[in-house]
Order: structure tokens, then C-alpha cells, then sequence
């Protein structure tokens, strides 16, 4: 099968949740081209993609989308397998840290955005759900993290992302550390980005990459002013 | 008429003096009576207080037991928090890891303070209004108490990958969802109205409702002692209403802000009841007169549709909604008339 070809297959796998079937249809093209790498760069990131725009425009279910991020994660999992040894000689784009605010449990939202992220070539520290501001700032100093990336599910929770803001600042990071801000609060109230101190948003979990990738340039650009 | 004549001509397709209405105001009642909402979701006398001041300000032809999920969640073991303008809401799952699942337990609803909060809210709602006005009982759906006692996302991963631990899950859902059904139609509720969301293709793959969620629901609904509205959840429910055809002791849908009535129509037939979808959780962001021209389409478009009671969709009301919205939406159905032919 070519990659269009198998694209299309993946794609209908995934909405029709057939996450057997998607990994299947990968298991054979990474088979016939020689690795996950390439079945992830010429198959699944365009899948991707592609069911990210039918979720911006509402055509897909919440199941698919969990479908299509578990079959990425399934696929990750795989080149991580293939690749130990090669892994560190690729490009890596940067390291961030992502967790969910303090009192907020709604997960689902930020494992989609750390498989996301993991596939397009980030670093990855998830520090889970109820993170504390200082935990979130000890750890991307810790780890020379570029972006944090916070999660909310309702704006009671949302308005802590302030509190991650206001510990950028006491230590002089804002600039040099990134402040990513997302889950389902702020598709309905895009203000509260500014709000709550953040420098980006996504309106789905497909479109981190993109954002962080800016996010990632502007930090570059303001530590060398 | 009554309201509870209005209400079941809107049932029976039988004349009416004026077109049946809800708004769901269950929050709106703590605005009206300056309750905190800590005492109103947790005592049955305050939040009966919030309602009648709700019936004496727009005279809703039903009236609702508490729209909160918090309790059951509570009572399953869940942690929740109470909010200044907003129902209480779930802090932290009971359960973070879904190897725990099987710590999940039906909670006694005989001891248990929320559960006996909303059954003692349905009891001095029936007492008090005595059958002139209807009271519908609010519950989470068996299908979706999962999600806020264990988290969406390990929800979904057990319905969609792990039939085995969903069929279990449900299997005590069921058990807790019947008694507690139950004891609110002791309680002297009408009906139940029930949101669905993991029961929606919105959020579930279709052969997942067909083939789990459907068949559960049936079996559940065949052992209520009363009827269940259906209520969209927060999700569009028209173009799916077939899949639900065949549920027992289903007595309406209620519809999305997005629905089609047409469509809904066209895909459940002519004598079912359908009720909305003047969107209720954002009134309090759009100006009366916005709202009001809203409502009067919603009931130009049903003008001659018997099966219709004029409903908000979503959730609560929002707090911050203007009394003059409340009080203008009350007035424009006092003056619409019966509206069909």
C-alpha cells in the first residue's frame, strides 16, 4: 500500500474505532518502508492532522479523538522500542513540562497533548493532574524547560493558571519560559488566555506542536534581547 | 388548566390554554432567596425556598429537583467543592487510577447526607406544590456517573477497550441508578430527566451506543416506576434520535440549542414530546431582547406542534441572567397562547 493509500485506511480505522485495525495497517507499512519513524512521518502525522481539522470543525467524537491519540501513543511506543539507540541523535525540538493546575483532575485532554508533543519530537515531563505553581516552575528549571504547559477543564480551576504566572515572574522567567495554557475553558472564553497570564493557546490537542513550536521561537527571541 | 394539565396535554397532543414552558431554574432559586450555595445544595428547606420564590416569579410549568451531580459523586466517594454562582462541582475523583476500579461501591442511600439531600428536595417539592405543578427529578445518567467518580478519561478507556470492566461498571451503576430513581419517584417526582453524554455519538463511537450503551439503558429504564425525559446533554441529539427509538419509558427528549425540531420530527415521529432549546447557560451573556426574539422563533417554529413544551436546553440558568429575561420569556409565553391549530 502506498502511503495515501494507507493513510486513508488509518483514517477510517480510527473513526471507526478500530484501534486494532489502525495499528495493523501501520504494523505493515513501517514493515514495508523499514520503520515506525516513517509510519509516523508519512502516515499518521498527516492522519493527524487531518482529523484535527475535522475536530476544529466539530466532525468527530470525543472517542475518536481518543482513538486517534491512542494509536499514536501505540505508534510512539514503538519507534521509542525500534530506536533506543538512535533516539538521542535525533532532532529534538525542546523540552517542556505539562501537567494539569492545582485541584484540576480532568487528564484525558493533557495524555493527548503529551503523545502530541512526544510524536512531533518534544521532550516531555507530565507532571500529572493537581500540580502545585512552584512544582510546575521547580521542575522546568530543573530540566531547562522551555514551555510549561497547563491544563484546566473549568474556569474555577483555570483562574489558578495565574498562580504559575505569578512564580514565572518572582523567579524572572517569564520570557525565557513559556506559558501555554489549554483545555476546554478556553475554547469557550479565548479571553481568559490573557486573563490567566498565558502566551499561547491551541484549540485542540492537534495543534500543540504548532503552538509550542512558536512558543519555543518567541522564547528564543526574547532571551536574546 | 394547571400546569400539570398543560403538561400532559403537551404529552397526550391534546389542546392546551397556552403553550407548557420550563426554564431549568434550579440555581436561580439561591440568587432569588440570597442563599449561599453551600446551604442551598446541601439542605432540602433552603433549596424548596429558592423554588417557590422561582414559581412566584415566572411560574415554570415544571419544577426541578437539584441539578447537581456533586452529591451522587459524593456519595460514590468522589471529593467536590461548592462554587459562589455555580452548582457544586467534582474536586478530585474518587478513583485516579483505573486499577482501583474495583473499590467502586453502590453507596447506601438510606444513610448517605446528599443522596438523602435529593430525595428529601423532590419530597418537599411534591408536598408543597401537590401535584398542580410537576416535579422533575434530575440525575446523572448510570452511563455517565462513571466519568465523575473515576474521570472522563479512564471512562472512556474502559467503555471503548475493556468490555469486561464496562460491563461491571455499568452492571453497579444500574443497581445504584434504579434504587435511586426509584426512591425519587416515591418521593412524589412526575418524571426524571436524565442528561446523556456517554450515551451521545458526539462523544461514543454509534456502535458503541448500539451495542453497550442502548441495551444498558433499556434494561435500566424497564425498571423505573415512572418515565424518563431524555436530555441532550450538552450535545446535539436530533439526527440520533432512532438509535434510542426502542428504549422503554421514554416520555420525551429534550434538545440541544443546536437542534433542528424538523429534523428531531422527521427522525422520531409525530406524537413523541419534545422539549427546548433556548439555551440556558448563557442567557446571562446576551441581552433580554436577544433572548426574548430567540424564544419567540422557537415557538414560531413549533406553532403547531401539541408535543412541544417551550424548554431552556443545557444546564442551570445561568446566575448572572437578568430577572427582566426570566420575567420577559414568562410574558411572552403568557401572551403566544396555545400557539398550535
Amino acid at each position: 500500500m502506498t502511503a495515501e493509500s494507507t493513510r486513508i485506511s488509518v483514517i477510517e480505522a480510527i473513526l471507526g474505532g478500530e484501534r486494532e485495525l489502525a495499528n495493523s495497517l501501520l504494523d505493515t507499512y513501517a514493515a514495508a518502508n523499514g520503520s515506525y519513524r516513517r509510519a509516523m512521518n508519512e502516515v499518521l502525522e498527516p492522519v493527524l492532522v487531518e482529523i484535527g481539522i475535522k475536530w476544529a470543525e466539530e466532525n468527530t467524537s470525543l472517542a475518536q479523538g481518543y482513538v486517534a491519540g491512542k494509536v499514536a501513543e501505540d505508534t510512539l511506543f514503538k519507534i521509542i522500542r525500534d530506536e533506543q539507540d538512535i533516539l538521542h541523535t535525533q532532532e529534538i525540538k525542546g523540552t517542556v513540562v505539562i501537567g494539569n493546575i492545582e485541584d484540576d483532575f480532568h487528564s484525558l485532554g493533557r495524555k493527548l497533548v503529551s503523545i502530541f508533543l512526544q510524536s512531533a519530537g518534544w521532550i516531555v515531563h507530565d507532571l500529572g493532574s493537581d500540580v502545585s505553581p512552584e512544582e510546575f516552575v521547580d521542575k522546568a528549571a530543573e530540566t531547562d524547560a522551555c514551555i510549561i504547559g497547563v491544563s484546566a477543564m473549568m474556569y474555577t480551576t483555570a483562574a489558578n493558571i495565574k498562580k504559575v504566572r505569578d512564580e514565572l515572574d518572582r523567579r524572572n522567567l517569564s520570557g525565557r519560559i513559556m506559558l501555554a495554557v489549554g483545555g476546554a475553558v478556553f475554547r469557550l472564553r479565548p479571553e481568559l488566555t490573557r486573563e490567566v497570564g498565558g502566551d499561547g493557546t491551541a484549540a485542540n490537542g492537534y495543534q500543540v506542536p504548532q503552538l509550542f513550536a512558536e512558543l519555543l521561537a518567541r522564547s528564543q527571541r526574547e532571551t536574546l534581547q | 388548566m394547571t400546569s400539570m394539565e398543560r403538561v400532559v396535554a403537551a404529552l397526550q397532543g391534546t389542546e392546551a390554554d397556552r403553550r407548557a414552558f420550563t426554564m431549568t431554574l434550579s440555581l436561580y432559586g439561591a440568587k432569588l432567596t440570597g442563599c449561599p450555595l453551600s446551604e442551598y445544595y446541601t439542605s432540602p428547606d433552603r433549596y424548596l425556598q429558592g423554588q417557590i420564590a422561582v414559581y412566584d416569579h415566572c411560574r415554570p410549568d415544571i419544577l426541578f429537583t437539584p441539578f447537581a451531580f456533586a452529591p451522587e459523586a459524593q456519595a460514590f466517594g468522589s471529593e467536590i467543592f461548592y462554587l459562589q454562582k455555580n452548582p457544586p462541582n467534582v474536586r478530585k475523583p474518587f478513583i485516579r487510577d483505573p486499577k482501583d476500579i474495583d473499590k467502586i461501591t453502590v453507596p447506601d442511600i438510606g444513610s448517605d447526607e446528599g443522596l438523602q439531600y435529593l430525595l428529601s428536595s423532590a419530597r418537599l417539592l411534591a408536598d408543597h406544590f401537590k401535584g398542580a405543578v410537576p416535579i422533575c427529578g434530575v440525575l446523572a445518567s448510570p452511563l455517565d456517573l462513571p466519568a465523575v467518580i473515576m474521570g472522563v478519561g479512564n471512562w472512556l478507556e474502559i467503555l471503548l477497550f475493556d468490555d469486561e470492566k464496562a460491563s461491571a461498571v455499568i452492571s453497579l451503576m444500574s443497581e445504584y441508578f434504579v434504587t435511586m430513581a426509584n426512591s425519587m419517584f416515591d418521593n412524589g417526582i412526575n418524571f426524571l430527566a436524565i442528561p446523556m453524554m456517554f450515551s451521545n455519538p458526539r462523544l461514543v463511537f454509534e456502535k458503541t451506543v448500539k451495542e453497550t450503551v442502548v441495551p444498558a439503558l433499556a434494561d435500566i429504564f424497564s425498571r423505573l416506576k415512572g418515565p424518563v425525559v431524555f436530555h441532550h446533554g450538552g450535545n446535539p441529539l436530533a439526527g440520533f434520535l432512532p438509535l434510542y427509538r426502542n428504549i422503554p419509558n421514554i416520555a420525551g427528549f429534550a434538545l440541544d440549542q443546536h437542534d433542528d425540531f424538523s429534523e428531531a420530527r422527521k427522525n422520531i415521529g409525530e406524537n413523541m414530546l419534545l422539549l427546548g432549546n433556548l439555551e440556558g447557560p448563557t442567557l446571562g451573556l446576551v441581552t433580554t431582547a436577544h433572548a426574548l426574539e430567540r424564544a419567540q422563533k422557537i415557538l414560531d417554529n413549533r406553532r403547531d406542534d401539541r408535543h412541544f413544551i417551550f424548554a431552556t436546553s443545557g444546564a442551570d440558568v445561568a446566575w448572572d441572567t437578568p430577572m427582566e429575561t426570566i420575567t420577559g420569556i414568562y410574558d411572552l409565553i403568557q401572551h403566544y397562547g396555545a400557539g398550535h391549530a
